[in-house]
């Protein structure tokens, strides 16, 4: 297979990760903030002089970015030295290895007798680099600039000495000066454990044999990742999806992909995914291939060959088009800081058309929506703000064939740890009322979907604000397949059970008084097959948990339940009706009737079009556009939920506007 | 202290395993130990424990009578737990928190599978209640519940049909009084079952793992109790009348009553014990010195390899662990996994490359060589396929192996590796064993990284049924001081429950500021609560006990920050209930982790830890005869190492005196394990019987 002797390939294959994760121990041990300690967000890598990466860890760290690409920020810098490091949180500068501004990347360069040999990687999110908000990650910010300090690739060291220039740039433009340096260091210190163990494997085993290994662990990891994607059948699937608005217009945002597959080579198009928008969701990949596309590729692979090695090596075989000036492939200076809500659809897009070519692999959709609430408190005493995430909140996971979803968890996209309510209550003025699952969330199924988490607490502070980031399928449910229906949609009640109690749909910020209770509701996961197929017990044994109401288990599953048992008769009854009253072929897809309305006034040739005309304008103007061509074709869509559908009732007329407004931007 | 265990000739340290109930039997006279190992009955680990006593008995020809102290190493709570086979239990918990199981800590154990599961919840949904009591962050009764409440919630319990019942109330750390007052209500309404407070259990703050860690011990503790009753029975049928000791997952050990109330606290005993008895025999033997700057216990055994490290005398503790898939809150023996042992199968992936574990043979089927239904080659195959170990003496002769297949299995893998010759069986061993070395060096190197320790500081000390075997081909690829290679490997645990103490933590949550000049009267009233709590535990452990000392730790954060350090209290420092000083020990710890302290930022501290130490009288440890320059081979075994056929002398552990010095490579055949050397290292064995073996040509074939 390769050149390198295959036992050698697997000792070093070994030792590479295991020095990327002791770097990452390293960084977390001595690390100084939460993000670090706790949240784990953030990743250390070895690179090679191209700059990707080949050795990742397996199990510390951010797991999804193996397809960054350093490359650029590498050729930014001319002359590197032993002892440099270069620094960059720049996504246009560093052409997507950073994705937003929190995110500082280090790159150190190791030699061996002079030569270059790879580079060690590590990146922070750093808790604040200015900006707007604390924290510089909102929603609103429509522009770069509004996200605080960019630093495009340069050197942070030089010969082993700080760049005391860059450092002061640093700690004057963000509010947790401190903070960033103390994480800064424990970068430091993660690149500097790399060089040592890259130094002992080359004087252990040779140069020669490191420089192959390089190349030979990438090729390694893509002859199987080649060997799982041929189960992929040769073939064109194509899938669409929506987050629900881009929260500064009421329209949603469309991702669209069409894979092509061929004998393991997997292309991915994006072309008809929504342009750029004037909001924060945005995601920078410069138009290649990129962590955030791929992230759902790295599930399927180790799902389906858990000895894959993990390194750039895997995407080879895949390959994208992603047209510019859209949400997907932005120009700058669009707003990124909330990427991470559109990755988490980008996720759902994939799994869909994967779902598509292998239906006896891919679940159906996630909660698809992660969403840490935010509490900004005032303390009226020293009028200060506190800030702080009281939980950060998940969906149910999709159902799959064969299994139900898992109840209140979902680790598509990152596998975060909440807190206890314990130690909420003792940091944070809020009183948690009830933390448990949403019954009757996850979508009904012969496999059901997982619940979504319920969330309730009471603000015990004068006054403050509740920041909502990540938001999301509050319309567009998670959706169902081969007869599974969607999961519940996400809510937001603020007041709940008083008279007052009012849906606050989709939050960028509300403020609250003391007493007020919010309730956050997570959506659930998509079922899987023919509820009517769900064994009566199974269904039984889900109401006795709670996790089904005696209502759901009738109406969605047509099992009669009285008294803690199943009523044989009666179901068999309900079960026979509720197969004459549907349709004669059971619906592969399922996401619910908000997302068919809007399909059915919207059509795919439609938007084809629409996108089409936008791209001839300015990628900055396409936004605006937009929202124009969409106010003239959806006049009735306004803030209220309760109007999408009857917005979205006259399909025929819908079209005819449609027309006469895309004939409007074509001029 | 009492006289008849401090005087009495015998001590008898007992490890239930799976496959094999080890006892070490030390004579305080004779100053000798004497082992056996004698097969498990799972189905009543007594039975073992009872057979293989009298065994010792008959064998050494002593009277029951003069066994002054049993101490007892048993694994049921971690399989009781691990299988989920615990008795049925109910957990009540505060309104709105009925699914602290569920929602666990909202993470998934795989988040690359995404056809992964989450744990099964210890209590299913439909046996979680929910009653009206509820304390504030600080302690304050927000819902107290009315008489109608606690009668339901009985009358509900009494209709699941439960035999435990275990209660965790939301802040219960910050006023235990209120929790154990509702716990009194209901005890008094269900007077067949016993209802368990968390807070008794643990008394930390982190609803979800309190809960767990009560809810275990209540699960486990009707099976804990008949087992040890059971146990106890038999021991004075027969005539013993010493007192029993059971060992605990923080390297000490408990009197039967405690640990018949509190089994929580055996869960992770056994590994802990090993770790206990590597730090003892660092500590007193000749490597005296050595032993105190470091040591790296290593437990190769028949599914995994575990490490541990001791500095200054003192296993390294964790407050934060996992059994299986459940996090364990208490301050256990820091053991880390890291990969394979013996049963570990060989095989090559469809790219042909070659792979060691993660499945394994374990101990049924075995590997090939067993001869008992296994089909793969496992590491074992491998030692003996290279001639490391002996097919007729292998276990001192118990178990018979089959070399042929071994041999013919890793042919096998050699031809998909492409290794061809008449040696490619050996070659292909030797590769296994190659990544097998390479990959656990790797995960030591990882856990030696989080514990920001260097390997070169440490002693590497090999235990278990493979690790002597293997030891030398780690220490290979980790450069560690040296290898100290223990007298009887394969019953370390027995040996390990021996040597220690009787030791139990107390804790108590306290999230207050610290050391800000207001004297911290109700931190230190704290401290002087668990002080109290504890020293009630120690007088009550039994008059084997010696001198009793306690032992303060706090964790403390600037204010603002996100994580505690833990800092040690010295004892004078305790006494003279000084703030100031332990401010200084934070900020010096801060110093040395992060490079700074922070004079700005007040101090806040989180949690109160005291540990009661109660010594056992000190074993004696045996001496060896003084040995000649070089003793005797018993002969030589054909051994292919580094590429090539090599003549190997092999010795006999029992003919090796003290100041015995032998270079390797070389073989010693143990009746519980066999103990190889790598050409280039030198080995002298000490007064104890320990070999103390040193690196003695760095720049050897290796490089």
């Amino acid at each position: 297979m390769t050149s390198l002797d295959s036992v050698l390939l697997e000792i070093l294959g070994n030792k590479l990760r295991a020095a990327t994760e002791e770097m990452g121990h390293a960084l977390q041990r001595t690390g100084r903030t939460l993000y670090v300690k706790e949240t784990a967000d953030f990743g250390t890598a070895l690179a090679d002089l191209d700059g990707h990466f080949f050795a990742y860890p397996r199990a510390i760290g951010v797991s999804g970015f193996i397809d960054l690409d350093c490359g650029p920020t590498l050729r930014a810098i001319s002359d590197l030295e032993p002892g440099d490091v270069i620094i960059t949180n720049h996504p246009y500068a560093s052409e997507g290895l950073a994705t937003h501004a929190p995110d500082a990347h280090l790159l150190k360069p190791y030699f061996h007798e002079g030569e270059l040999v790879c580079f060690g990687w590590s990146f922070v999110h750093l808790s604040d680099v200015g900006g707007r908000v604390p924290s510089s990650i909102s929603p609103t910010n429509h522009e770069l600039y509004q996200e605080g300090l960019f630093i495009p690739p340069m050197k942070l060291m030089r010969d082993g000495e700080w760049n005391e220039d860059v450092l002061s740039f640093i700690r004057a433009n963000c509010r947790t000066p401190n903070e960033n340096i103390g994480d800064l260091k424990a970068m430091i210190a993660a690149l500097n454990v790399g060089e040592r163990r890259v130094s002992a494997i080359i004087e252990r085993h040779g140069i020669e044999a490191f420089c192959t290994v390089r190349s030979d662990l990438q090729e390694y990891a893509e002859i199987k990742s080649r060997d799982v994607l041929r189960r992929i059948g040769d073939g064109t699937y194509h899938f669409v999806d929506y987050m629900d608005d881009d929260l500064v217009s009421e329209y949603p945002i469309r991702l669209e992909v069409t894979m092509t597959a061929r004998d393991g080579e997997i292309h991915l198009d994006f072309t008809g995914t929504d342009p750029q928008v004037e909001a924060a969701f945005n995601i920078p990949t410069n138009g290649k291939r990129h962590a955030w596309l791929t992230v759902r590729m790295i599930a399927l692979i180790m799902t389906l060959d858990p000895t894959t090695p993990m390194n750039a090596g895997m995407f080879r075989p895949i390959s994208v088009t992603v047209p510019k000036g859209t949400v997907l492939n932005p120009v700058a200076p669009a707003a990124v800081g909330v990427r991470h809500a559109t990755a988490v659809r980008v996720n759902d897009l994939l799994n869909g058309v994967l779902g598509k070519a292998l239906p006896d692999v891919m679940p159906a959709a996630s909660g698809g929506a992660m969403v840490p609430v935010v509490l900004a408190a005032d303390d009226p005493a020293s009028g200060a703000t506190h800030v702080a995430v009281v939980e950060p909140m998940v969906g149910g996971s999709g159902a799959r064939k064969g299994a139900d979803g898992v109840d209140g968890r979902d680790s598509s996209i990152s596998n975060l740890a909440n807190n206890p309510i314990e130690t909420v209550e003792s940091q944070i003025a809020v009183s948690i009322l009830e933390y448990g699952i949403r019954p009757d969330s996850g979508g009904a199924g012969k496999w059901r979907g997982g619940v979504g988490v319920r969330l309730k607490f009471r603000i015990e502070a004068e006054t403050g604000r509740i920041l909502g980031r990540g938001m999301e399928r509050f319309r567009f449910r998670p959706w169902g397949v081969f007869g599974g229906e969607p999961g519940a949609p996400m809510r937001v009640i603020l007041n709940e059970g008083t008279p007052d109690a009012v849906d606050t749909g989709r939050i960028d910020m509300l403020s609250v008084k003391r007493g007020d209770t919010l309730t956050v509701l997570m959506p659930g996961g998509g079922g899987y097959g023919d509820p009517l197929e769900r064994p009566e017990e199974l269904v039984l044994a889900d109401v006795a948990s709670g996790f089904l109401s005696e209502e759901t288990a009738r109406g969605s599953y047509g099992v009669v339940i009285s008294e803690g048992r199943v009523d044989s008769a009666a179901t068999h009854d309900t079960r026979d009706a509720m197969h004459l009253d549907r349709p004669s072929t059971a619906r592969n897809f399922d996401p619910g009737s908000n997302r068919d309305a809007w399909d059915a006034a919207i059509s795919n040739d439609m938007v084809a079009r629409l996108n089409e005309a936008l791209m001839d304008h300015g990628a900055s103007s396409r936004s605006r556009r937009r929202r124009v061509f969409y106010a003239e074709t959806l006049p009735d869509l306004s803030g209220s939920e309760g109007t999408f559908t009857s917005a979205l009732s006259d399909p025929d007329a819908i079209k005819a506007r449609a027309r006469k407004a895309l004939e409007a931007l074509s001029h | 202290m009492n006289e008849s265990t401090a005087t009495a000739r015998y001590r008898v340290g007992v490890d239930v395993g799976g496959t094999f109930t080890d006892f070490v039997l030390a004579d305080q006279v004779g100053q000798r130990l004497v082992y056996h190992k004698q097969p498990s009955v799972p189905l009543d680990p007594s039975e073992a424990v009872l057979e293989g006593l009298r065994v010792l008995i008959e064998r050494e020809k002593i009277d029951p009578g003069d066994i002054g102290l049993i101490v007892h190493g048993t694994t049921l709570a971690l399989n009781t737990t691990i299988q989920r086979k615990g008795a049925r239990a109910a957990l009540v918990v505060s309104q709105g928190n009925r699914d602290v199981l569920e929602i666990a800590r909202c993470r998934m154990p795989n988040s690359y599978d995404f056809r992964a599961g989450k744990e099964e919840p210890l209590v299913p949904r439909s046996r979680v209640l929910e009653l009206p009591a509820r304390l504030s962050a600080t302690g304050e009764v927000v819902s107290r519940p009315n008489e109608a409440a606690l009668d339901d919630t009985a009358a509900r319990i009494r209709a699941l049909d439960v035999e435990a019942v275990a209660v965790l109330l939301i802040n219960a750390p910050m006023n235990a009084a209120f929790e154990r007052e509702v716990v009194a209500s209901l005890q008094d309404r269900l007077p067949h079952v016993d209802v368990t407070a968390s807070t008794t259990i643990w008394s930390e703050i982190r609803e979800y793992e309190r809960g767990i860690a009560a809810t275990l011990n209540a699960t486990i503790q009707p099976l804990m109790s008949d087992y040890l009753s059971r146990l106890e029975d038999k021991l004075t049928e027969y005539g013993i009348a010493a007192p029993i000791y059971v060992t605990t997952s923080n390297g000490g050990t408990l009197s039967i009553a405690t640990a018949r109330a509190r089994p929580i606290e055996t869960m992770l005993s056994g590994p802990a014990a090993g770790v206990a008895a590597a730090t003892h025999i660092a500590s007193t033997g000749e490597g005296e010195g050595d032993g105190l700057l470091g040591v790296l216990s290593f437990d190769m055994g028949g599914t995994s390899s575990d490490i541990a490290i001791s500095m200054g005398g003192e296993p390294g503790y964790t407050n934060h662990t996992h059994v299986g898939d459940l996090p364990l809150m208490m301050p256990v023996v820091d053991v880390s996994a890291i990969g394979a042992g013996g049963g570990s199968i060989v095989w090559t992936d469809a790219q042909g490359v070659l792979k060691v574990g993660p499945n394994s043979a374990g101990a049924d089927p075995g590997p090939i060589s067993y001869g008992r239904g296994g089909t793969a080659p496992t590491v074992t195959d491998c030692y003996l396929t290279l001639g490391i170990i002996d097919p007729d003496r292998f276990l001192g002769g118990n178990q018979k192996l089959d070399r042929a297949s071994a041999e013919t299995a890793l042919r096998e893998v050699a031809d998909r590796l492409g290794i061809t010759g008449e040696d490619r069986a050996a070659r292909a061993a030797e590769a296994a064993l190659l990544v097998t070395s390479t990959s656990m060096a790797s995960e030591m190197l990882k856990a030696l990284a989080q514990k920001g320790v260097d390997a070169g500081e440490l002693t590497l000390m090999p235990f278990g049924g493979a690790g002597p075997t293997h030891a030398f081909m780690l220490a290979e690829e980790v450069e560690v001081k040296n290898v100290i290679v223990p007298p009887a490997a394969g019953t370390f645990c027995a040996l390990g429950a021996l040597t220690a103490d009787v030791k139990r933590d107390f804790v108590r949550s306290f999230r207050r500021p610290f050391a800000d000049g207001n004297g911290d009267g109700d931190v230190w009233e704290a401290f002087t609560a668990l002080e109290q709590e504890a020293m009630d535990f120690i007088v009550g452990e039994g008059d084997i006990l010696g001198h009793h000392y306690l032992q303060h730790s706090a964790e403390i954060r600037y204010v603002g920050q996100g994580f505690d350090l833990s800092v040690t209290v010295p004892r004078e420092v305790a006494l003279e209930r000084d703030s100031a000083k332990v401010a200084e020990h934070f900020h010096m710890a801060h110093e040395k982790t992060y490079g700074f302290r922070d004079t700005e930022s007040g101090l806040e501290i989180t949690t109160l830890r005291v540990r009661a130490v109660g010594e056992v009288p000190k074993l004696v440890m045996p001496k060896l005869a003084e040995g000649k320059a070089v003793p005797e081979s018993s002969g030589t075994r054909s051994v292919f190492v580094k590429g090539v056929l090599a003549d190997v002398p092999v010795y006999r552990r029992d003919d090796l005196g003290a100041g015995h010095r032998i270079a390797g490579p070389f073989l010693i055949d143990q009746s519980d394990t066999t103990v190889f050397a790598m050409p280039g290292w030198t080995a002298v064995a000490d007064r104890n019987g320990n070999l103390i073996a040193t690196r003695t040509d760095r720049n050897g074939a290796t490089k």
